[in-house]
């Protein structure tokens, strides 16, 4: 069967499942994408639409990554904004988290309290100098919450009382080093940890161990993984945007220098969530921001549709509203709206779009929308090239990257 | 197509390039006049090229500036571009060059190129037919460059460290090297068509009492990473320090560390060649003593045997000088050229083993860096302190390296931060300190230092 | 005792910056360099965040102005910052401008020193002064 040296890779996302076989033999190379059905596990769901593909390979030969799960909940507890609430969203986003909310310490009194158990609740502030950061305040409002795991990379001094106070705790050093620089390594490792450990706790994620004998990642890392290799490997020019809308959460992976930030990190791309942004689980907020938006009618107009639309369901309107999420996402980014960055849009070359969204618009649909954001709320004639990966060869390329790097390890 | 190609098309589709018509293009290289490259002027010219500063925002007075330069006896005219032009924001340098244009007011610092466009800048160019060279600041220098070498000019200043370092606060170094990189490939790619294009490093960098031991291993990187892609004539370059024998030992050491690494490369074949620039720091009001420092500049460049020097006015405490100011300075060096003949070559030989002992020990720290590539390997050492460049306003810099000048007015290390200097070295250089003083005085003493001219 | 510092608004007059963290560093305090282009909001969380007992703006190129106006409004946001020795230094106005009136103006603002076109080394005597009359 491997004289090809076949593989088969298998991404499973919230929505969507796609199975592609790669192969050094070209004409054996193919790709299939199927609409999950939520009433059946993952593995039987899989078996079913492509059992006969599956079954053709040896279970060292099959590659999965799941973004299926939705990814951990994060709640962030620092005591500024530019720093160690900056710093830890960062390094979360940064390892594969979707849901993140803060707290600004000093507010703490009158913080909502989450309902819904938390995965990892994150405490972070000061210089090591500084003690005393931290007081009673922040553990009665612990002890109202559900989490699962907790983590201090605050100042040091803190550590031992807030260690006492919540036995739980996993200290781990510092997000934030004597000249107020991000130190990013031990916390990006637990929480990437921490996700991996997620996916493969999952019963449904379990079960894909059955077929497949290689560690399961999560989609974002694979993502990032590629991104450095994305410009060397395609026509797509730095500093560049790449976009992942799916059917529950937007991902946006972005070159540094799009941003001004002081922050020096190890990566050239950061990554950014739009949590409640897609087209089918996240239907009703994404067209709750569609309604908030002050361009949305005149886009609706361009587009030749009323806002009935809204209400249908077809496949125009989930045309339509793709559309839509590409325009949110591009104001949420820009100076028009504030958000915890800012891109600086006009200096992009390339948009790359991967996810659902390949399989829905077409390119001039894309091209069309990103215009028309560039026009109305840039006042711009800059047109970055848009670059669908409709056959998901950027997941393609970090997986097989991946598989080189478990090889060479 | 190559990749680069495709990437080149995708960078000059920006709406601020009007139709960039690649095969012309290449056809105008490959045609152009001898005369407009620095690296001919290098390889046949016997006396040291003259070239001033200067930038003004439109056509107009930028070609009568260069009408001055040449009347002066110019060798090689300077492009300096607007800080708009360097941030990549187009769309200001286009609204200020058109109030420029209106209003008869210089709204910007230096020539906008990419919005008066390659087609417009070349006829200027070729009218003088003098080798031109373009100075910026720019991280991302991919389409200034392309409209440059279009418009003819083929000595092109810059590069990832010395550019970003002294200007930029946050630009992400990393990216700043992979957009060199871009460049010094264009650059290769052109070299081959007719006589090299030369780049050039900014030695200067802070020009605030910046150690010639981190100036000159910044030379030799950004020398490194051009070469490696394939560029054939580089120039080294750094400023006077404030110590003619400084000066001199630095020249030494340069020249003959630039030739050693380049051939430890595989790049022997390069051609190198070193450019002076007269004093960069905070000039003396008194424009008769500006004149001096100007003068004693042009003798240190002649006895470090500079290929090149760059030029300062008399005007230089009082502002963005005058073309009259610039044409002026011009002609005042060829004077002083003319005359210095026959000088001795001398050095100090003890400061010239020290000073090469630190370069090659922090070369060797950052060749030892795990990285895979040579540009990783030097963000690794930015990143982590061992290379520190005094005065920059980066936030990756360290800034924990301290200098002084001492009683010679030689720049000397007394805190070496993480910059792998030896301890004999370190020890040698803080003998010739006196850093008995209390702390304050020490400060003020560096504060003094920074204007030592003045 | 701890101080931040930096360069408020566009300015990047680097050299002033690097050489009032030597001086105090020289004077025995804790130094938080923030460095150039420095916003008015990352001045008060590097103060929260270091503990720090002095914030010491510096403006250059008279853009300390517009920034100022916006200091009480925005340090009432915070709490915790109401024992902070506030200063400013620099060419605190754009063209010229007597002292007298520049620094009720500054201190109108929130600051508790002003110090236009004041020596360096002056400066920090003043806020020596200022500190040791407040401990006592």
């Amino acid at each position: 069967m491997n004289s090809h040296n076949d593989k088969l890779l298998i991404d499973v996302g919230s929505t969507y499942v796609k199975v592609c076989v790669e192969s050094n033999a070209p004409e054996r190379c193919h790709l299939e994408q199927h609409f999950r059905n939520f009433n059946q596990s993952i593995l039987d769901d899989l078996m079913h639409k492509c059992g006969h593909t599956i079954s053709a390979f040896a279970k060292d030969d099959v590659y999965i990554c799941s973004s299926a799960n939705g990814g951990l909940s994060t709640l962030i507890i620092g005591l500024t904004h530019t720093f160690s609430l900056k710093y830890a969203t960062n390094i979360a986003f940064n390892s594969g988290i979707n849901i993140i909310d803060t707290i600004l310490y000093q507010d703490i009194a009158s913080a909502t309290v989450p309902s819904d158990l938390i995965d990892v609740v994150i405490i972070a502030g000061g210089i090591n100098s500084k003690g005393n950061a931290f007081a009673d305040d922040l553990y009665h409002y612990l002890q109202n919450i559900n989490y699962s795991n907790i983590v201090y990379v605050g100042n040091e001094q803190d550590a031992k009382v807030a260690k006492a106070q919540l036995p739980e705790l996993v200290v781990l050093p510092n997000i934030i080093d004597n000249r107020l620089h991000i130190v990013e390594e031990e916390l990006k490792a637990y929480l990437t940890n921490l996700y991996q450990q997620d996916i493969m706790g999952k019963e449904d994620i379990k079960d894909l161990y059955q077929i497949s004998s290689n560690q399961i990642f999560s989609t974002p890392y694979i993502v990032n993984q590629t991104l450095p290799l994305i410009d060397a490997s395609y026509s797509v020019v730095n500093p560049f945007i790449l976009l992942d809308i799916g059917g529950a959460t937007t991902d946006i992976h972005y070159s540094k220098d799009l941003v001004d930030e002081n922050m020096v990190t190890n990566n050239e791309f950061d990554r950014l969530v739009f949590k409640k942004l897609g087209v089918y689980k996240s239907r009703e907020s994404l067209i709750f921001a569609a309604q908030g938006n002050e361009f949305v009618y005149e886009l609706l107009m361009h587009l030749n549709v009323t806002e009935n639309i809204f209400h249908e369901q077809s496949d125009k309107a989930t045309r339509i509203l793709m559309q839509l999420a590409i325009f949110l996402v591009l104001c949420k980014m820009s100076h028009y709206r504030q958000t915890y960055i800012n891109l600086k849009l006009s200096a992009v070359n390339s948009i790359v779009l991967t996810g659902g969204v390949t399989k829905v618009l077409k390119q001039e649909e894309a091209e069309d929308i990103i215009s028309f954001f560039y026009t109305k709320i840039l006042t711009s004639q800059h047109r970055p090239v848009t670059i669908m990966d409709t056959d998901y060869a950027i997941w393609t390329l970090g997986s097989r990257a991946q598989d080189a790097n478990h090889r060479a390890k | 197509m190559s990749l680069l190609q495709e990437e080149r098309e995708i960078i000059l589709g920006n709406e601020y390039v009007e139709n960039f018509d690649f095969a012309e293009v290449e056809d105008f290289v490959k045609n152009a006049s001898k005369e407009l490259f620095i690296s001919h002027h290098f390889k046949h010219s016997n006396k040291m090229l003259v070239q001033p500063r200067g930038g003004f925002p439109t056509y107009k007075k930028q070609f009568a500036l260069n009408e001055f330069f040449v009347k002066a006896n110019v060798d090689v005219l300077p492009l300096t571009i607007d800080s708009n032009t360097r941030l990549n924001d187009y769309r200001s340098a286009a609204r200020m060059l058109r109030l420029s244009e209106e209003n008869d007011v210089d709204m910007l610092n230096g020539y906008p190129l990419v919005n008066h466009g390659y087609r417009t800048t070349r006829k200027m160019v070729t009218h003088f037919n003098k080798p031109v060279s373009l100075r910026h600041g720019t991280p991302d220098a991919r389409l200034l460059i392309e409209q440059a070498i279009a418009s003819g000019i083929f000595d092109i200043e810059g590069g990832p460290i010395t550019y970003l370092l002294p200007y930029s606060k946050n630009f992400p170094l990393d990216k700043a090297f992979l957009y060199w990189k871009y460049v010094e490939r264009v650059c290769a790619n052109y070299s081959q068509l007719n006589e090299p294009i030369n780049r050039e490093s900014f030695g200067p960098l802070t020009a605030t009492l910046v150690p010639p031991a981190i100036t000159i291993v910044i030379q030799l990187l950004e020398m490194l990473l051009s070469l490696e892609e394939g560029v054939k004539s580089f120039s080294v370059s750094f400023a006077q320090q404030g110590s003619m024998m400084q000066d001199i030992v630095t020249g030494h050491v340069l020249k003959k560390l630039a030739r050693h690494y380049a051939e430890d490369i595989g790049c022997g074949d390069a051609s190198i060649h070193l450019v002076y620039h007269q004093w960069m720091g905070a000039f003396p009001t008194n424009p008769n003593y500006a004149e001096q420092l100007i003068s004693i500049a042009t003798v240190v460049a002649s006895m470090v045997g500079a290929d090149k020097i760059i030029t300062k006015t008399n005007q230089e405490a009082a502002g963005i000088p005058t073309k009259e100011a610039n044409a002026e300075t011009v002609a005042n060096t060829q004077y002083s050229l003319r005359i210095l003949n026959g000088l001795p070559n001398i050095t100090d030989e003890q400061e010239e083993e020290i000073l090469t002992e630190e370069v090659m020990a922090i070369m060797q720290a950052v060749f030892n860096d795990p990285a895979d590539t040579l540009w990783r390997k030097v963000f690794n050492c930015i990143k982590s302190g061992i290379i520190d460049v005094p005065f920059s306003p980066h936030i990756i810099n360290h800034n924990q390296m301290i200098t002084i000048r001492d009683e010679q007015k030689n720049i000397r290390i007394i805190k070496r931060g993480k910059v792998p200097i030896p301890d004999h070295c370190f020890a040698y250089e803080k003998a010739q300190c006196d850093l008995s003083k209390d702390t304050t005085s020490i400060v003020n003493d560096i504060i003094h230092d920074i204007g030592i001219m003045q | 005792m701890k101080v931040v510092t930096g360069v408020i608004g566009n300015d990047i007059h680097v050299v002033a910056n690097r050489l009032i963290d030597l001086s105090l560093k020289a004077r025995g305090y804790e130094v938080f360099n923030l460095g150039v282009n420095t916003y008015l909001e990352e001045f008060f969380d590097a103060v929260i965040e270091t503990d720090a007992d002095i914030l010491l703006i510096s403006s250059l190129n008279g853009e300390a102005e517009g920034w100022s106006r916006e200091v009480k409004a925005l340090k009432a946001e915070y709490k915790g910052l109401d024992n902070l020795i506030m200063m400013i230094g620099g060419n605190l106005t754009v063209g010229t401008g007597k002292a007298e009136d520049i620094i009720p103006k500054y201190k109108n603002y929130g600051f508790d020193l002003v110090c236009h076109q004041v020596d360096l080394n002056t400066g920090l005597d003043m806020l020596a002064e200022f500190v040791k009359e407040k401990s006592a």
